[in-house]
């Protein structure tokens, strides 16, 4: 990832972060109070749901995840745009406007979570949480640069030949090569049935076999930068180890995501049109 | 994706038919509003395109209308008349939001267009927002509300005055208490309170009793025309019902217009000097203390110190005197003789002073009745007590006439004969001093002629040193009717018959005077010729 682009990542983080704290700092004292005292407080005008800011960060809220989710659905399911940056791009920007749209919807519902429209909110928030697990199945399922996913042989391609590497580049001590060679090896172990207990246990055994590679690392005389360097190469292997391992129960789940993510996301934009629609009818027209 | 498009469906369907007929909602109303839960009822408060209108909060809120029509209230003052009913009273927030959140602290009770002022505004609201004191039978059944009440004292107030005066309390009252009645103006009264009347407690005249059963006081309808309404007629009627035309209502002591004032119509009628008193001459104090007068002496003091007591008690000045004035008694010589000492010749013109006012003080008693007590001795000690016993001067003058002596002279040694009776007698009995000074002399007056008489003789016919005229003068006119000349050592013969005495007798200087020498010693003729 370039420089440029962690840059770009980072504004966008800041971004929703800023929008979080700032809506938190400036509203806490009103979305603290109960629903029967907020009438009382003094930005109850300008913060209630038909409030100017309310209000504005209700649309421009439905706005971002709109634009959000159009112009990644538009982007993925378009071929002629499949030469407009690279989709993982796209879908770093969609989980952004994604997660800042919901952000400002819930501070523009001021916590209060009732009737019709809330059935949008909480469809909402499925969406944001299922995208927040199908980000983390799409990272486990390797995709090639356009990002397409990669088959399992793709991916076992991908594994490199450490031994050659350590000793064409490191030069370590035979005990040393052979320890660290072993640890980047794929095991056949048993594996509980429970898929989270499954995953703590081998996240355990992963962080163990980098402590040990970190110490026989550590008795050979390598430079810092060497150091890292081959530790994070060490760390790469091991991950790519378990995707491998975990690929085509990814593959799977991530079909089953889709039927999770995308009818919530529908019913959060049916349910918002008439949300939409039965204040305008009312006459609640924002600054329009 | 067809599953996803079935399950989105699924899901749609499954929450509009469970909840859409009320989940448009965006909260629960308030209590007072959940009747109007439901997605039939959003258009009666809702007007579509235009939000909530106030139109639509006073379809129902009809009371808050009517107070707008009339302009009146809370909801019509400049503060909130124009604001639109949700700016204050908003809804959707929950069964227990109060749409009315009211702070009696906080609240301006002015902008209501009844200004809390005094006692009113330590009250709490309850005490006045009750449902026993509105009148309006809708609002009073509402569970909650500040309607209902009018401006009207008696909306709240028991009516202490049970109607017997007009409902407009603050015309009297002010709001700080009721007692006293600050604002009431007796003078705007037809009774208006001055001098005394003003200090006086209101009970004194508006007399506290009970009407109703209920403590009254009564305010209205006193009668007041005549002061005896209140108070009693000390006069007992003697000058009428109008006691302002003399006394005042600064005291009753307090006396005006008594040019005017008719003292006859007392008990005591000012006549003479007493009609030219001021008041104070006699009323020291107050004109209306009572004063007595049925003797002299309760106003006058005694001058006579008790001289005409009796049994105690003075008597009525009157007797003598007249209010004309204490000087010219009235007591007339009649009676002055029915006493003990009746008046009788010259003291009949003799002015009382000169018996009664011997000092500087009138004296009527113990003067005593014998004219020496009155009257100066001048005789005493010149004539002798045998002559006039306890010096009772009427032994020899009359009462008529001092002048007038009736002295019987024959009781002394020298009765009177001759020229003798018909001198008075000052010619003998009062004489002149060398230095011309009077002196009389009674006892020590001598019985010899010349005690009396000059002797011009010059002591010639002396016998035994006294000269006794008597033995040749006589008769009124001093004749000497016995003397011959014979008889003596040269009797009268021829010629010396006829010659006039003097011929023969002639004068004889004796110092200054000269007198006539009869006992010349001579007979010879050569002596005279």
């Amino acid at each position: 990832m370039s420089f440029g682009h962690k840059f770009y990542i980072f504004v966008l983080v800041i971004i929703v972060l800023f929008t979080l704290i700032v809506l938190s700092y400036f509203g806490f004292s009103y979305y603290s109070l109960p629903l029967e005292e907020r009438f009382f407080h003094n930005a109850y005008k300008d913060l209630k749901p038909g409030g100017f800011w309310g209000h504005g960060l209700g649309i421009l809220g439905t706005l971002c995840i709109i634009i959000g989710v159009l112009l990644y659905i538009t982007r993925k399911r378009l071929r002629v745009l499949s030469r407009f940056g690279l989709l993982k791009h796209w879908l770093e920007f969609h989980i952004f406007l994604c997660t800042l749209g919901p952000i400002l919807i819930l501070f523009h519902t001021s916590f209060k979570f009732g009737g019709l429209v809330a059935v949008s909110f909480w469809s909402m928030v499925a969406v944001f949480l299922s995208g927040v697990i199908g980000r983390f199945i799409y990272i486990q399922i390797p995709h090639t640069i356009e990002g397409r996913e990669m088959s399992l042989n793709e991916v076992q391609e991908m594994k490199t030949n450490i031994g050659t590497v350590l000793t064409e580049s490191y030069s370590l001590d035979n005990e040393s090569l052979n320890l660290i060679i072993e640890s980047t090896k794929k095991k056949v172990e048993r594996y509980h049935d429970n898929f989270f207990v499954r995953f703590v246990q081998n996240f355990i055994k992963d962080q163990r076999t980098i402590r040990q590679v970190r110490s026989v690392v550590g008795r050979n005389n390598l430079s810092r930068s060497e150091q890292k360097h081959l530790l994070h190469l060490i760390r790469h292997e091991i991950t790519l180890n378990r995707k491998i391992e975990r690929l085509v129960m990814m593959q799977n789940l991530f079909k089953y995501w889709h039927v999770a993510h995308l009818p919530f996301a529908f019913v959060m934009l049916v349910i918002m049109l008439i949300h939409v629609t039965v204040t305008i009818v009312l006459g609640y027209r924002w600054i329009f | 994706m067809r599953i996803g498009i079935i399950y989105t469906f699924f899901v749609l369907i499954l929450t509009c038919t469970s909840s859409l007929t009320a989940q448009i909602s965006p909260g629960d109303l308030a209590e007072v509003h959940s009747h109007l839960e439901g997605i039939s009822n959003c258009t009666k408060c809702h007007t579509l395109g235009a939000k909530v209108t106030n139109e639509k909060c006073l379809e129902c809120h009809q009371e808050v209308k009517s107070r707008l029509m009339l302009k009146k209230g809370y909801h019509f003052s400049p503060k909130i008349r124009g604001k639109e009913c949700v700016s204050c009273h908003s809804d959707h927030h929950g069964r227990k939001f109060e749409i009315v959140r009211f702070n009696p602290d906080k609240f301006d009770h002015n902008q209501t267009g009844y200004i809390l002022a005094g006692a009113h505004s330590k009250k709490a609201c309850k005490d006045c927002h009750k449902a026993e004191n509105i009148a309006n039978i809708k609002i009073r059944e509402k569970k909650f509300t500040y309607l209902g009440l009018t401006r009207r004292c008696l909306t709240c107030h028991a009516d202490y005055h049970q109607q017997t005066l007009p409902s407009t309390c603050s015309d009297c009252h002010s709001n700080v208490s009721f007692k006293p009645a600050t604002k009431f103006d007796h003078s705007a009264t037809n009774f208006p309170l001055t001098g005394s009347h003003q200090t006086v407690g209101c009970a004194d005249c508006h007399t506290v009793t009970s009407k109703n059963e209920v403590r009254f006081q009564e305010f209205a309808n006193i009668p007041h025309q005549n002061c005896t309404e209140c108070h009693t007629d000390v006069h007992q009627n003697k000058f009428g019902q109008m006691c302002r035309d003399c006394h005042t209502t600064a005291s009753f002591n307090s006396i005006m217009g008594m040019s005017d004032f008719n003292h006859s119509r007392t008990g005591f009628p000012l006549e003479n000097k007493h009609a030219e008193l001021t008041c104070s001459s006699c009323h020291k104090r107050h004109l209306t203390d009572p004063l007595k007068h049925e003797k002299c002496t309760d106003c006058h003091a005694d001058y006579h110190s008790g001289e005409f007591l009796k049994e105690g008690v003075v008597q009525s000045c009157s007797y003598c005197h007249s209010t004309k004035g204490f000087a010219g008694s009235s007591y007339t010589i009649e009676r002055h003789n029915e006493g003990t000492f009746q008046l009788k010749g010259a003291h009949l013109a003799t002015p009382c002073f000169v018996c009664h006012k011997k000092e500087e003080k009138w004296s009527f008693r113990e003067i005593g009745m014998n004219c020496v007590d009155c009257h100066n001795n001048i005789h005493d000690p010149f004539i002798s007590e045998k002559y006039y016993p306890e010096s009772d001067c009427r032994n020899c003058h009359q009462e008529t006439r001092w002048a007038s002596i009736n002295f019987d002279h024959s009781v002394t040694e020298f009765v009177l004969s001759g020229a003798h009776t018909t001198q008075t007698c000052r010619s003998c009995h009062f004489k002149n001093d060398q230095n011309g000074v009077e002196y009389q002399v009674f006892s020590e007056l001598s019985s010899h002629c010349t005690s009396c008489h000059q002797d011009i003789h010059y002591k010639q016919f002396d016998l035994d040193g006294k000269t006794d005229c008597l033995r040749c003068h006589a008769g009124n006119l001093w004749e000497i009717p016995g003397f011959d000349h014979n008889k003596t050592a040269f009797k009268l013969e021829g010629k010396h018959e006829g010659l006039a005495c003097t011929k023969c007798h002639k004068h004889v200087r004796a110092g200054e005077s000269s007198y006539l020498l009869y006992k010349i010693g001579e007979t010879r003729c050569e002596y005279c010729h």
